[in-house]
């Protein structure tokens, strides 16, 4: 049995990059063209270090220059345009709502280059995009047909893949937290919608899901078109259990075993409880163990000691 | 309490003379004495109290020049808390999101030194602000409590303890700022209890401010806060909240926004005659208090006067048509 720790998604700014980026930006800006390359790159490295010190294994790129979560995607779409300030999920962090006012097209790299750069410093990248999400956080002017919408928006997401694994990607994590409020008839699409992304692309998919327990979700996601199932297990942890045990579950899992939003340490002990109780379900040869969350929510200083510690658990 | 009718007044913040966020800035870096630094509080405040008389608002407060944001402020003067840095709300705005590490606990006076220097600058009324134990729990994090209301609650005594003292020190109308609550609609109990314990055996005019929510969600289950009055910010989606509050009889005073704080556009005096006069479709006159959505703090110095002055003389008008 391998134990691979693994990172989400966002990592918080180092504190200078922060400034920087008011500097460049103003309080909120599109794409990152002011941002000048050296600067990122910094950052970049900086962060990438500290999850590799922390002893992270599979690696994400901290989204750096992300003006939000996820929804930052669709300022690289073309077919968007940006509104109001909505809350993201029950956060107290906001995202400016995309609405998608014409057919979407992809009008260049979404998150490719970031990626390149990232792996460049260390092969070890994950690679984060999302589908269903995006369109459920977003409003619809145009399409009146949210199948066609999710449909468009993954075969950009195709073809961004496509370049991601040009530019060197082995996996690939399909970041769904809207699946976990979903219902079935928006499963079914979305199935297909991964049917899409994956289509024509050799790579490791992952599908990662959290803020919940994974109960809207069963049994329907294990004729997904994904390897690996990303899981939530600090807000869902005993459902989840549960889940395991019910379903016959062959994909490999992602366990979110530490929580990405508070600053509370968790013990060892509680730590290797958690990765022994999935241990003792599982019947596959890779466990990969993750906060359940990106790092934003918490300060520099403690994203560093949480991997820390959940990557001492492990060993 | 008698009052005129519609008497005006501010939510807490207004705009930082930029000399004093540079103060701010060389203090924190060890440059200016503690002394300076108080004067430059001291001042900075009858500035802002000068300006708050001129615009003609009846009920004021000090414009919030010490505190930083609405959470780390208390967070810093209340045992239990620890601020380990920085966390991202949207774009490149962030706030210092503080931990509660152990018990909270009563340490320094909250709010008793702000309205006593404030009490010494102005002959208006004055309404003090502090943010609720929810909304302070709500946005910190939490290593020690088992339970989120625990959290609540113990912070809630806290600040109790506070208004006691406040209320002792002459204060008689108090805001409690919880933008936090409709944020979690199912947790409206805790709310509800929390601000039962922050009020208990309080002898003053009761307000609660609740701003950029969904209404829906807390009404009509906010009319039994143990408040007088429910401050609304209305401007920001066009006063279509109405509609809301309409389902139920609205049997508290309301603190009626009317100036939108997030756009640097001055509303004419018209236009806000003619929304404040919207409120009386849901009380009579003499249970509403005119004032802007929320904190002015993010607009220039005078676009914030200028609304104001606007919104106050808006006020005067209606009153003289009124009586
Ligand atoms: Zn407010």
């Amino acid at each position: 049995m391998e134990i691979i720790p693994t990172t989400i998604g966002s990592y918080p700014r180092p504190d200078w990059f922060k400034e920087y980026l008011k500097r460049v930006e103003g309080l909120q800006k599109e794409g990152m063209n002011e941002i000048e390359k050296g600067e990122y790159k910094k950052a970049l490295a900086e962060i990438l270090n500290e999850q590799k010190n922390a002893g992270i294994k599979l690696l994400t790129d901290g989204q750096l220059v992300w003006q939000n979560m996820l929804c930052h995607l669709c300022t690289r779409i073309k077919g968007f345009e940006m509104s109001g300030l909505i809350r993201y999920f029950d956060n107290n962090t906001y995202y400016l709502m995309p609405r998608a006012t014409t057919k979407l097209e992809r009008r260049g790299d979404i998150i490719a280059e970031e990626f390149r750069l990232a792996h460049e410093i260390q092969p070890e990248i994950k690679a984060v995009i999302s589908c269903f999400t995006l369109v459920e956080l977003s409003k619809d002017e145009f399409y009146k047909n949210k199948k066609e919408f999710i449909m468009d928006m993954a075969k950009i997401m195709n073809q961004e893949v496509r370049k991601l694994v040009e530019n060197g990607a082995e996996y690939i994590q399909i970041d769904e937290p809207s699946l976990l409020y979903a219902g079935k008839e928006d499963l079914e699409i979305t199935r297909e919608a991964i049917e899409v992304i994956h289509r024509g692309v050799e790579a490791k998919f992952f599908l990662a899901t959290y803020f919940r327990d994974a109960e809207a979700i069963f049994p329907e996601i294990l004729d997904f078109p994904v390897d690996v199932l990303g899981l939530d297990f600090v807000e869902g942890y005993e459902k989840n259990l549960e889940l395991l045990r019910e379903y016959r579950v062959t994909k490999e899992i992602q366990a979110g075993i530490v929580d990405g939003r508070n600053t509370k340490i968790e013990g060892r002990d509680d730590i290797k409880e958690r990765i022994n109780a999935i241990l003792g379900i599982i019947d596959s040869d890779v466990l990969y163990v993750s906060p359940n969350t990106g790092l934003e929510f918490l300060p520099y200083q403690k994203a560093s000691e949480k991997l820390r510690t959940m990557c001492d658990s492990v060993i | 309490m008698t009052r005129r009718l519609l008497p005006t007044t501010v939510v807490g913040s207004y705009p930082k003379p930029k000399w004093l966020n540079h103060l701010i800035g060389e203090y924190a870096k060890g440059k200016i004495s503690d002394e300076i630094m108080e004067q430059a509080y001291q001042d900075s405040i009858k500035a802002v109290v000068k300006e708050h008389e001129l615009a003609g608002v009846d009920i004021l407060w000090d414009g919030e020049m010490r505190r930083e944001e609405m959470t780390s402020y208390f967070a810093e003067h209340i045992d239990g808390f620890e601020i380990y840095g920085d966390v991202r709300v949207w774009g490149n705005n962030y706030y210092k999101k503080p931990a509660i590490v152990s018990r909270v606990g009563y340490r320094d006076e909250l709010t008793i030194p702000e309205y006593s220097s404030l009490r010494t600058i102005t002959t208006n009324e004055i309404k003090v602000p502090i943010t609720g134990a929810y909304t302070i729990v709500d946005w910190s994090f939490n290593e020690f409590y088992p339970r989120k209301e625990d959290a609540v609650y113990a912070l809630a005594e806290v600040i109790n303890e506070d208004l006691r003292g406040l209320v002792k020190a002459g204060a008689g109308y108090i805001q409690i700022d919880d933008p936090a609550i409709p944020t979690h609609p199912d947790e409206i109990e805790i709310a509800k209890n929390s601000l039962e314990i922050a009020t208990k055996g309080i002898n003053a005019y009761l307000g609660i401010h609740i701003c950029y929510g969904d209404y829906s969600k807390i009404y009509p289950e906010v009319l039994e806060f143990p408040v007088d009055q429910l401050d609304f910010e209305l401007a920001n989606k066009n006063f279509k909240d109405i509609e809301i509050f309409k389902e139920y009889e609205f049997t508290k005073d309301i603190g009626f926004g009317c100036l939108d704080v997030h756009t640097r556009r001055i509303e004419s005096v018209e236009e806000i005659k003619t929304n404040i006069r919207k409120a009386f479709q849901l009380v009579e006159p003499e249970k509403i208090y005119v004032d802007p959505d929320c904190g002015l703090k993010l607009l220039p110095q005078g676009i914030a006067f200028e609304k104001l002055r606007n919104m106050c003389q808006a006020a005067r008008e209606l009153r003289e048509e009124l009586v």
